[in-house]
Order: structure tokens, then C-alpha cells, then sequence
């Protein structure tokens, strides 16, 4: 429980970095998604119920902060979640090529959802030809920062672990 | 029923949440969802956290517009030295050809004012030997220039030609001590040859001393010897002196034409009529060097 909400903390910090200092980066409009690589990191090594719970709720903070309406991110953080949990029964990933391989999947898996949710409850005309580049890019990048994401919180695991068993 | 539950927590607690987006999707979408307990709570909490990251963005934002700008400066200041040398570069050649112009132009009205048959050539080389003060024109015989012709500049006389192959010929200036040109003080009508000497020196010699010579004094051909048509200006009076013994004075000449700073001449023959002028335009403005 108090590594759920240590990573639930984390990924508050995260969506506040994405709302800010990360749009400092020449990028564009592309923001870096740490939340959705974070969410993969638990449907791969830390799939609970209090998991489940974050991600929706990290998935919620960044439609109340940014998203035209309720639910669509917390909608497409949960189904990022429950693909990678079932894929990770039937995938062994320990390496961070595979690791960018999964958060690039599963941010196009999120920009689906996401395009396919807004088509259906935002009614948005024409919404799949800007997306999908978007999409691609935003997935690359993703899948660019999923290695050193992993190992970081990789480390931050096994170090909270110590440290609950030496208590 | 349990263990299914506990064995299938994840997936179904997944599915509660998608449901649970799904109802909050629908509601937002229809407009329903009037009290959202969570996000206030969310905002409530993020808010100092943004205010103090926005001002720490600001200040990276600052920080960043500060190094741009001053790279924008930088390259901006690159650019406009490029600019300014290639402007520099472009004002210089039309300098260049302003002066080309107004030379040309100059020798052009000097034509008109003198016999027929003059040639224009260009000064391609100027003598190799301290000994002697000649040039080279790109101008020969092919193209009209015969030895003896004057060669001749809108300030004055330059020289004499005494030499011509095909395509060139060899003007022997008036500043060398072989030359000898009848000339006439213009204010007085008193005569003299010009010639240069070893000295660096032209004087005007035969002068008798009787003649009344003053510094200052402009003198211009006369045109007795056939070689260059008559007034055209050949140089200033620097220096008059009258020896206690002889019969003339010294008279020293600053030439109205250096050699070194010509590149274009008139190459006229004064035998072949009489010129148009006998009064060329002495009051031009200096040429630009």
C-alpha cells in the first residue's frame, strides 16, 4: 500500500511536470507522457488494486487539468493498464528494448482510446488525420523515455522494499 | 466466489474503473455531472504545487529567452557583417565604376575637341627603370597609333609617343629627361620647353629673364612642334629663380598629369587638322584616386 501511494505521489508529481516544465522542451506540441509510462511500469511489476485505482486517478488528474471533458483519460489509462497487465502473462519483458516496445504499444493503444472515445462522446469531425501522427510521435517519445523510466523506478522499488522489510 | 474474486482483483477492479469512465464520460457528455467530488479536491491540491512550478517555469522561460535572444543577437550580428561587407564591397565597385564613368566621360568631351583620328587607349604598364619615365598603352599600331602622337588626358598632357608595335605602344612622358615640349605661360604668353630631369624635377628651360614668370603660373602647350595640339594644359609654376648670370631663369613645373595615377588616354595626332578646341576644359575636377 505504501508503494501504491508512493507511486501514486510520483505520478502526481508527474502529471504536474507534464502540466509545466516539460513543455519548456523543443518539442513542439509533444509533451513527454511519464503518467502513461508509469502506468505500464505497474501493469508490468506492480499489478494491484491499488495500481488499478492510481492509474484511473492519475488518468482523472489529467482530464481535470487538461482534457475537454471528464473521464477520457482516466477511461484510456485504465484500458492502457488492464492491455498491459494481460499482455504481460503471455510476454516476459526484463529488458528495456522490450520495455520501449510495451510503452510504445500502449500509447498508441492510449491514443486509440483516446481518439476513439472522443469520436463517440465528443463528436469531433475529422479527428483521426491530425491524431494519428500526433499519436505516432507522442508514442515514440514515450517509448524513447520508457528505458530510463523503468530503471528509475526500478531502483525506487527494490529501495522501498529494503526498507519496509529492515522496518 | 471468493478466491475468484481475489484471484481476478485486478481485472476486475480494472473493469469497475473503465465503467466508472465510462458513466463519467457519458455524464460530462451529456452535461449531467454537475457535482465532481474529485476534481476540485485534485485542483485544490495541485494548485500550489503549479503556482510554484509555473513561477519555477517563468524563470526557466526567463533564463531560456535570455540565452536565445542574445543568440538571436549573435547570429543577427553575424548577418549584418556579412551584409555590411558585402555592402562595403558593392559601394566600392560602384565607386569604382563612377570614376571609370567620369574619366571615360571626361576623355570622351576631350575627343570632341581634338583632331580627328585620336585613339583612346589604356595605360597598361609603366616604366620598369628609374631611369626613364614611360609608360605603355594597350594601343598600337593596329589600331591607329603612330609614333610621334601626343598621348593626352582631360587634365593635361602625359607624354609622347616614340615607339608602337602592333598592339601596344611606348609613351615617353613629359617628365623624362629626354622629353621636350614647347610650351607658353598662360598668362603671359612667354615661352619655354618643359623636360624632366634625373632629379625628379621637370623645369621649363629658355626662359629668358626678361619674361615675367610668377608661381602659380599655368603653363599649356603651344603647339609649335607639331607633336601636341596647341592649349593644352601641361602644368603649374612652382618655383622661379633668377640666377645673377645667364640669360634665363629656372623655372621649376609640377606636371598637371601624373602618370601613375592615369589609366586612360587620348592618343592624338595634332598634324592631322587642326582640333576642334584650342581651349580644353582645364577647370574639370580632379579625377577620383
Amino acid at each position: 500500500m505504501k508503494l501504491s501511494l508512493s507511486f501514486f505521489a510520483l505520478g502526481v508529481i508527474l502529471v504536474l511536470l507534464q502540466t509545466t516544465l516539460l513543455h519548456l522542451l523543443p518539442l513542439g506540441p509533444i509533451v513527454p507522457d511519464f503518467v502513461l509510462v508509469l502506468c505500464v511500469y505497474w501493469g508490468l511489476y506492480h499489478p494491484t488494486v491499488g495500481a488499478v485505482l492510481a492509474s484511473f486517478l492519475l488518468g482523472y488528474s489529467v482530464d481535470v487539468v487538461s482534457s475537454p471533458i471528464l473521464g477520457l483519460n482516466s477511461f484510456a489509462m485504465s484500458v492502457v493498464f488492464l492491455a498491459v497487465h494481460l499482455g504481460s502473462r503471455t510476454i516476459w519483458l526484463h529488458d528495456p528494448m522490450t520495455s520501449a516496445i510495451v510503452v510504445l504499444v500502449a500509447s498508441l493503444v492510449k491514443g486509440g482510446t483516446l481518439v476513439l472515445v472522443s469520436s463517440l462522446f465528443l463528436n469531433v469531425e475529422s479527428y483521426w488525420v491530425g491524431a494519428a501522427v500526433y499519436m505516432i510521435i507522442e508514442a515514440l517519445v514515450a517509448a524513447a523515455l520508457a528505458p530510463f523510466v523503468f530503471a528509475f523506478l526500478r531502483r525506487s522499488q527494490v529501495y522501498l522494499e529494503r526498507s519496509r522489510v529492515a522496518a | 466466489m471468493l478466491s475468484f474474486l481475489r484471484k481476478n482483483q485486478i481485472v476486475l477492479s480494472s473493469f469497475s474503473c473503465l465503467l466508472l469512465s465510462l458513466y463519467i464520460l457519458n455524464a460530462a457528455a451529456r452535461g449531467q455531472l454537475k457535482n465532481d467530488p474529485i476534481g476540485p479536491v485534485l485542483l485544490w491540491l495541485l494548485r500550489p504545487l503549479q503556482v510554484g512550478t509555473h513561477t519555477l517555469t517563468g524563470w526557466i522561460d526567463d533564463a531560456q529567452s535570455i540565452f536565445s535572444t542574445r543568440a538571436g543577437f549573435q547570429t543577427e550580428n553575424e548577418r549584418l557583417r556579412k551584409r555590411i561587407l558585402q555592402l562595403e564591397t558593392e559601394r566600392n565597385r560602384l565607386l569604382e565604376a563612377e570614376a571609370t564613368y567620369r574619366r571615360l566621360q571626361q576623355l570622351l568631351d576631350l575627343r570632341t575637341q581634338m583632331p580627328p583620328g585620336a585613339v583612346t587607349a589604356s595605360i597598361i604598364a609603366n616604366s620598369a627603370s628609374g631611369w626613364f619615365q614611360s609608360c605603355l598603352l594597350d594601343k598600337g599600331s593596329a589600331d591607329g597609333v603612330r609614333k610621334g602622337m601626343a598621348a593626352v588626358t582631360p587634365l593635361g598632357v602625359l607624354g609622347q609617343v616614340i615607339s608602337t608595335a602592333a598592339r601596344s605602344a611606348k609613351v615617353l612622358l613629359i617628365t623624362d629627361p629626354n622629353s621636350g615640349v614647347d610650351v607658353m605661360v598662360q598668362r603671359t604668353r612667354a615661352r619655354g620647353i618643359v623636360s624632366g630631369s634625373l632629379e625628379q624635377k621637370t623645369i621649363m628651360k629658355y626662359v629668358k629673364r626678361s619674361e615675367d614668370i610668377q608661381v602659380g603660373d599655368r603653363l599649356i602647350t603651344s603647339g609649335l612642334e607639331g607633336v601636341f595640339p596647341k592649349g593644352l594644359m601641361l602644368g603649374t609654376v612652382t618655383n622661379v629663380q633668377k640666377q645673377h648670370l645667364g640669360l634665363f631663369q629656372y623655372v621649376e613645373v609640377t606636371p598637371a598629369v601624373t602618370s601613375s595615377r592615369t589609366e586612360e588616354v587620348l592618343v592624338v595626332n595634332a598634324g592631322a587638322g587642326p582640333a576642334k578646341n584650342q581651349n580644353p576644359p582645364l577647370d574639370k575636377k580632379p579625377l577620383a584616386p
